[in-house]
C-alpha cells in the first residue's frame, strides 16, 4: 500500500469529516418528525400556500434575474467603460451582506413615498406585499448569477465572437447566434443556483415584504413562523422541502459546470 | 491610389503599440509581416479589421476610410493560428457561417466547393473539437475564403501545425488565393511563410514599419542593421574609396570589397550581402571573373539540417555563411581553419 505523508491525510480526513458533520445534521433534520407528521404537514393548508408561493415567486424573480444577469454579465465581461469595476463591486455587495441589511436598503428605498407613488401608479407595491418577495428574491439571487454568467463569458475565447463579426454578424446577431449557444452550461447553471438562492431566500423577504401568516409566507417564513410557534413537525418539512430543492439545484449546477 | 492604405494609424495598449504607421498594397498583394514578438503585429491586425479602433490614423480600402466602420461592415476576413473555429457547428456550417442571404443549393455548391479545393470535403459533417490541427487551420481558411472577402488578414495561421501539414496547406493556400487573386495581410514568424507565398514583406519594430517592399529587396537590401540581423544578412557601414568600370571600391574596416552598385565617391553607404550568396573555398579559385575573394579564418559551424551556418571572419569583421550540403561536400571545415570567400559583385548590395 503506498504510505501518504502528515499533510496528505490531513488533506483527506478534513474534507471527509466536514461532510460528515453536515450530513448528520441534514439526516437528523428527517430522523425528528415521524413519516405521517410530514405527510400531514405536507398538506396542510398553511404548507400548500407557502409551497404555491415560493414556487410561483421563486420562478418570476428567476426570470427576471436571468434577463437581467445574461446582458449585465456579458457586458462586465466583454465591455471596458468607466466605472465597471465599482459596478461590479456594487453588484456583488449583496453575496457579503447579511440579508436582513439588503432587506433594510430595500425597504427605505421601496418604501420611500416618492418612489412608492411613482411605483404605485405603475401597479407596483413592494412593501410588505408578494411582490415584495420577488423583488427581494431578485436582489438576493442576481449577484450569484451574474457572477456565473460573466465567467462562463470570460471562458469563451473573444475571437470566436470576432470571426463571427468578421463574417457580417453584428454584435448582438453574435450575440445569438455564438456567445448564448456557448454559454448554454453556465446559463444552466446561473438559473439553477438563482431558483435555489430564490427559494432560500428568508432575512430579504422579511424585511421587505414582512413574515405574515398565509400571506407573504414562503417556505423559509413558514420555517421561522413555525419554530416561533413550537410548530416543530411544519418547520422541519419546509426545511426538508428547502434541503431537497438545494440539493437538486447543487447537483444540477455541478453537472452543467463541468460541461462549460 | 493603392487599394489599401494604413496612414499614421496609432494606438496605444500599453503593453502593445503602432506609433504612425503606414502601410500600402495592390490589390491581389500578399504582404507578409514580420517583426519580434511584442512589435504589434497582431494589434496591427485587429486594428485593421475593426476590433480595435485606433486613436490616430486612417485605413482606407479601396479608396474610402474605414477606421469608424464596425468590423461586419469592412467586408474583411481573418483566420487565427488557433483557428477559431465555432465548436458548436459543424464544418459545414462553419464554413456556410458567412454565406447569408444567399439560397441554400448556392451556399452548399460555395462550401462544396471551396472544401474540395482544400481538401477537407470528407469532413463536412464533423465537429471541429474531432479534426486535427492542419483539418481544423484549413477549416478556417475556408470559412475565411468562400466569402471573398475584399482583404483577408492571417495571424500566424501556420505556427501550431507541424512541418509537413504546415509544407502542404501553405501550397493549397498559394494555389487558392492565386485563383481569387485575394489579398492578403500575413503575419509570421516563419521565413518560409514568406518564400512561399508572399510577394511583399513588411518588417514591423515597435509599432513602426521599418521596411516594406518587395520580398527579395528587403532580404537583399536590408534598410538598417535591425532589419539585416532579422532577415539574417550581413551588414555594414563602409566609404565609397573609388569607382572605375562600373564597379565601386568600398572601404570596409581593414578590407575592401568590390559592388556592381553605384555610390559617389567619399560617400558613406550601407553594404549588405546575403549570407546564401556567398562561396567557400578550400583554396583560391581560378576563375575570379572579377568578383571578391577573401581569405577568411573559419570561428564557428552549425548544421540547421538542409543548410549549414558557417561563421567566418575576414581579419576582425564578422561574416556569416550559408552552404548547402552539397556546396559543402569536400570542405569539411574546423574552427581555426583557413578558407576562402567568394563573393559576386552583383551580390555586394549598396543600401541607403
Amino acid at each position: 500500500m503506498r504510505k501518504i505523508g502528515w499533510f496528505e491525510a490531513v488533506l483527506i480526513v478534513l474534507p471527509i469529516f466536514l461532510t460528515g458533520a453536515l450530513l448528520a445534521a441534514i439526516i437528523s433534520l428527517f430522523l425528528v418528525p415521524t413519516l405521517a407528521e410530514i405527510w400531514e404537514s405536507l398538506l396542510s393548508e398553511e404548507m400548500l400556500f407557502s409551497l404555491k408561493l415560493t414556487m410561483w415567486t421563486s420562478s418570476l424573480s428567476t426570470a427576471l434575474v436571468f434577463m437581467v444577469a445574461v446582458p449585465t454579465g456579458y457586458s462586465l465581461s466583454r465591455i471596458n467603460f468607466w466605472g465597471k469595476s465599482m459596478v461590479k463591486a456594487i453588484i456583488d455587495l449583496p453575496i457579503a451582506f447579511p440579508e436582513l441589511v439588503l432587506g433594510l436598503c430595500l425597504l427605505l428605498l421601496f418604501g420611500n413615498p416618492v418612489l412608492q407613488n411613482f411605483f404605485g401608479r405603475l401597479g407596483f407595491d413592494f412593501v410588505f406585499t408578494k411582490q415584495g418577495i420577488v423583488l427581494a428574491q431578485f436582489f438576493t439571487a442576481l449577484p450569484y448569477a451574474v457572477r456565473i454568467i460573466k465567467s462562463t463569458f470570460d471562458y469563451i475565447p473573444p475571437r470566436l465572437e470576432f470571426v463571427s463579426r468578421s463574417l457580417g454578424y453584428s454584435m448582438f446577431e453574435t450575440f445569438l447566434k455564438v456567445s448564448l449557444p456557448l454559454a448554454k452550461s453556465g446559463l444552466l447553471a446561473a438559473t439553477i443556483i438563482a431558483f435555489a438562492r430564490s427559494i432560500g431566500t428568508f432575512g430579504t423577504v422579511l424585511i421587505l415584504a414582512g413574515g405574515s401568516y398565509m400571506q407573504t409566507e414562503i417556505l423559509p417564513i413558514t420555517l421561522y413562523l413555525n419554530i416561533s410557534y413550537g410548530n416543530m413537525p411544519m418547520a422541519i418539512t419546509s426545511g426538508i422541502i428547502l434541503v431537497i430543492v438545494s440539493f437538486i439545484a447543487i447537483l444540477i449546477f455541478e453537472k452543467s459546470e463541468a460541461s462549460i | 491610389m493603392s487599394y489599401l492604405s494604413v496612414e499614421n494609424l496609432s494606438i496605444n495598449l500599453g503593453e502593445f503599440a503602432l506609433k504612425s504607421l503606414n502601410l500600402e498594397l495592390d490589390q491581389g498583394d500578399y504582404a507578409t509581416i514580420i517583426g519580434p514578438t511584442g512589435s504589434g503585429k497582431s494589434i496591427l491586425l485587429e486594428c485593421i479589421i475593426g476590433f480595435f479602433t485606433p486613436e490616430k490614423g486612417s485605413i482606407i480600402l479601396e479608396g474610402r476610410d474605414i477606421v469608424n466602420d464596425l468590423p461586419e461592415k469592412r467586408g474583411i476576413g481573418i483566420v487565427y493560428q488557433d483557428y477559431a473555429l465555432l465548436p458548436h457547428l459543424t464544418v459545414f456550417q462553419n464554413i456556410a457561417y458567412g454565406l447569408r442571404k444567399i439560397k441554400k443549393n448556392i451556399i452548399k455548391g460555395k462550401v462544396e466547393d471551396i472544401a474540395a479545393s482544400l481538401k477537407i470535403e470528407h469532413l463536412l459533417n464533423r465537429k471541429p473539437g474531432t479534426l486535427s490541427g492542419g483539418e481544423q487551420q484549413r477549416t478556417a481558411l475556408a470559412r475565411s475564403l468562400v466569402v471573398n472577402p475584399r482583404l483577408l488578414l492571417m495571424d500566424e495561421p501556420f505556427s501550431a501545425l507541424d512541418p509537413g501539414t504546415r509544407k502542404e496547406i501553405r501550397q493549397l493556400l498559394c494555389d487558392v488565393i492565386d485563383k481569387k487573386c485575394t489579398t492578403v495581410i500575413h503575419v509570421t514568424h516563419d521565413m518560409k511563410d514568406l518564400w512561399a507565398l508572399a510577394d511583399k514583406a513588411a518588417i514591423l519594430r515597435q509599432g513602426k514599419i521599418i521596411q516594406c517592399g518587395a520580398v527579395r529587396d528587403v532580404f537583399e537590401r536590408p534598410v538598417n542593421k535591425f532589419v539585416a540581423d532579422f532577415v539574417g544578412a550581413s551588414f555594414w557601414e563602409a566609404s565609397v574609396d573609388a569607382k572605375s568600370n562600373g564597379i565601386t571600391n568600398l572601404k570596409l574596416g581593414d578590407f575592401n570589397i568590390f559592388s556592381k552598385d553605384n555610390a559617389a565617391q567619399g560617400e558613406i553607404v550601407k553594404v549588405a550581402v546575403r549570407p546564401e550568396e556567398i562561396l567557400l573555398y578550400n583554396a583560391p579559385p581560378d576563375n575570379l571573373n572579377g568578383d571578391n575573394l577573401f581569405k577568411t579564418r573559419v570561428e564557428k559551424i552549425k548544421c540547421e539540417g538542409d543548410v549549414w551556418a558557417v561563421s567566418v571572419k575576414i581579419g576582425d569583421t564578422k561574416l556569416l555563411v550559408n552552404s548547402t550540403r552539397n556546396m559543402m561536400s569536400g570542405l569539411y571545415p574546423k574552427p581555426g581553419d583557413t578558407l576562402y570567400a567568394r563573393i559576386d559583385t552583383d551580390h555586394v548590395r549598396i543600401v541607403r
